[in-house]
């Protein structure tokens, strides 16, 4: 697994926040300002253009100058929070030009960090983390399997991860000054983690 | 929508390019992008100060570069964060081997870009960068406790910050030092703001929340945020008095002390208004035992077309005096 990978990865992501355009605005409109579906559609593909034609076969450099486009085309806070993730995990692959299974694992894992480090939230909080941390979670309880199968553990833990959003009280941003009203309502955030696990697993079809 | 634009999509750039073609002496723009304003007087050596945050406020925040005050000011669109791509820029044309500090609004976008920015200028650079949060809106959160991290919106009261930090920067302090005056400005200012019209971002054309005629919203940021209460339109005195109750209330002060006040038209009241409010809070101020050291009256951050005001206070003690007193000249703020 070489560069192929993280570009099919990221050009897949981009068309899957595509389709998911409409149901993402429509999501966010109830909860934030409803630009969410632009953002991210917007965001993955500038990411993805980024890289396309890139010569670079550095899989850690395509992930870092992915997302540094990605910041710069929509720098609102999921854009920002996107960017900071395809950055950390950019960081931690750096110099890897073939990647194995440990090396796909922690690009999850540092994209996941990323996003911590920058956004300050925990899982649990009704936000991005508990729709994508579910994932990152299966990819390794199935690191034993076919890395395909094991995508789609992930892409269905992810999904999974966002239904039980539900339920869960927001702590930040503009869904958090609902209060208690917020448990009645999915978190689209969650959702993008997990349209980004469906994204992979896609892209290895 | 009634405005004077143009295409509304091009609402920030042709307001950029009103502004570097009315002040060539104080400000350009740098990496080739009209977003990226910087001073056109870079003092060698000096700590370099930028800010950043979403058009609609004028002039807040790009109208406080120039000398004195700000070197840097990254520019988003309408109400949105600028990138943390052109915050970086900003950094790399400012930075002269003494650092940066980064003094901005407590935004989530904001926040983000800005610490990735920061990162990015150390990882990639090798310059030093160091940033304040500026949440002085008593409105919008409680009070801070010892230790918990400061949820309160940004407003108004950020241009004492920048005022102080920016004449402790050209002081040539170092970079610590002017973090720690921009800090001990952010910790001794408080905002309190009404509103009573709402505003219309350009490209959404029309208003982004609805208040009736007779009404006011006590304490609504400078977005439409929530306030503290909406109730009917009341006289000025009457108003005047909530906001300085509430705002005394917040800020520890002792008779005696001195502070700086800032009366702060939202963008469509007009300074004979806020000439009114200025009366009244000077006699509520005297009557609590508060010495006025200066006034500074009009507009210094606006919402769009917004109308409605603010006052901030400044609590000074010697050290912020000096740095409030000294001299600047940017666009829109000129002291001798």
């Amino acid at each position: 697994m070489d560069a192929t990978l993280i570009k099919n990865f990221l050009n897949t992501t981009a068309k899957v926040m595509m389709e998911e355009k409409d149901h993402l605005i429509e999501a966010d409109s109830i909860v934030g300002d409803g630009d969410l579906g632009l953002t991210m559609s917007d965001g993955f593909t500038a990411a993805s253009d980024a890289i396309k034609e890139n010569p670079i076969q550095d899989c850690g450099k395509l992930l870092y100058t992915a997302g540094k486009a990605m910041s710069t085309a929509v720098p609102s806070t999921m854009g920002t929070l996107m960017a900071s993730g395809l950055m950390s995990a950019g960081k931690t692959l750096k110099g890897k030009t073939e990647l194995t299974r440990e090396d796909i694992l922690s690009l999850f894992d540092a994209f996941l960090s990323g996003v911590i480090h920058l956004g300050k939230a925990k899982q649990g909080e009704k936000t991005f983390i508990d729709g994508f941390a579910p994932g990152c979670d299966a990819l390794h309880a199935t690191a034993d399997v076919q890395l395909k199968e094991s995508a789609k553990a992930a892409a269905d833990a992810s999904m999974k991860g966002y239904l039980g959003t539900k339920g869960m009280l927001a702590i930040h941003g503009r869904a958090a000054t609902r209060g208690e009203a917020s448990r009645a309502l999915l978190d689209p955030g969650a959702y993008v983690g997990a349209l980004l696990f469906k994204g992979f697993y896609l892209s290895l079809e | 929508m009634k405005k004077i634009i143009n295409k509304p999509e091009n609402y920030v750039k042709e307001m950029l390019e009103g502004l570097y073609v009315a002040h060539p002496d104080l400000i350009t723009y740098t990496a080739g992008d009209l977003h990226c304003l910087v001073t056109a007087n870079k003092k060698e050596g000096k700590v370099g100060i930028a800010t950043g945050g979403g058009s609609g406020h004028l002039p807040l925040f790009l109208g406080y570069v120039g000398k004195g005050m700000l070197d840097a000011c990254s520019v988003g669109d309408v109400f949105q964060s600028p990138s943390a791509e052109q915050m970086l820029a900003c950094t790399k044309y400012i930075n002269s081997g003494a650092g940066v500090l980064y003094i901005y609004g407590n935004y989530n976008g904001d926040i983000f870009n800005f610490d990735m920015a920061a990162e990015q200028a150390d990882f990639e650079e090798d310059i030093r960068v160091e940033s304040v949060v500026a949440g002085d809106d008593v409105a919008s959160a409680a009070p801070t406790k010892p230790g918990e991290k400061n949820t309160r919106r940004g407003v108004a009261g950020i241009v004492f910050v920048y005022k102080c930090a920016g004449a402790a920067a050209d002081a040539m302090l170092d970079l610590d030092e002017v973090k720690r005056i921009a800090l001990k400005a952010c910790a001794n200012v408080r905002t309190m703001g009404v509103a009573l019209t709402p505003c219309i971002v350009p490209r959404v054309g029309k208003p982004g929340f609805s208040i009736a005629d007779d009404e006011m919203e006590i304490g609504m940021g400078i977005h439409g945020e929530t306030g503290i209460r909406r109730g009917k339109l009341e006289p000025a005195d009457q108003i005047a008095e909530e906001m300085v109750v509430k705002i005394l209330a917040d800020i520890p002060f002792s008779q005696g002390d001195e502070v700086a006040v800032m009366v702060n038209g939202l963008g469509a009241t007009p300074l004979d208004e806020q000439y009114i409010i200025v009366r009244k809070v000077d006699e509520l101020l005297k009557k609590a035992g508060l010495k006025i050291h200066r006034y500074y009256v009009g507009e210094y951050a606006t919402s769009l077309e917004m109308a409605g005001i603010s006052i901030s206070l400044l609590k000074l003690d010697e050290e912020l005096k000096k740095y409030l007193d000294a001299p600047a000249q940017t666009p829109f703020f000129v002291q001798l």
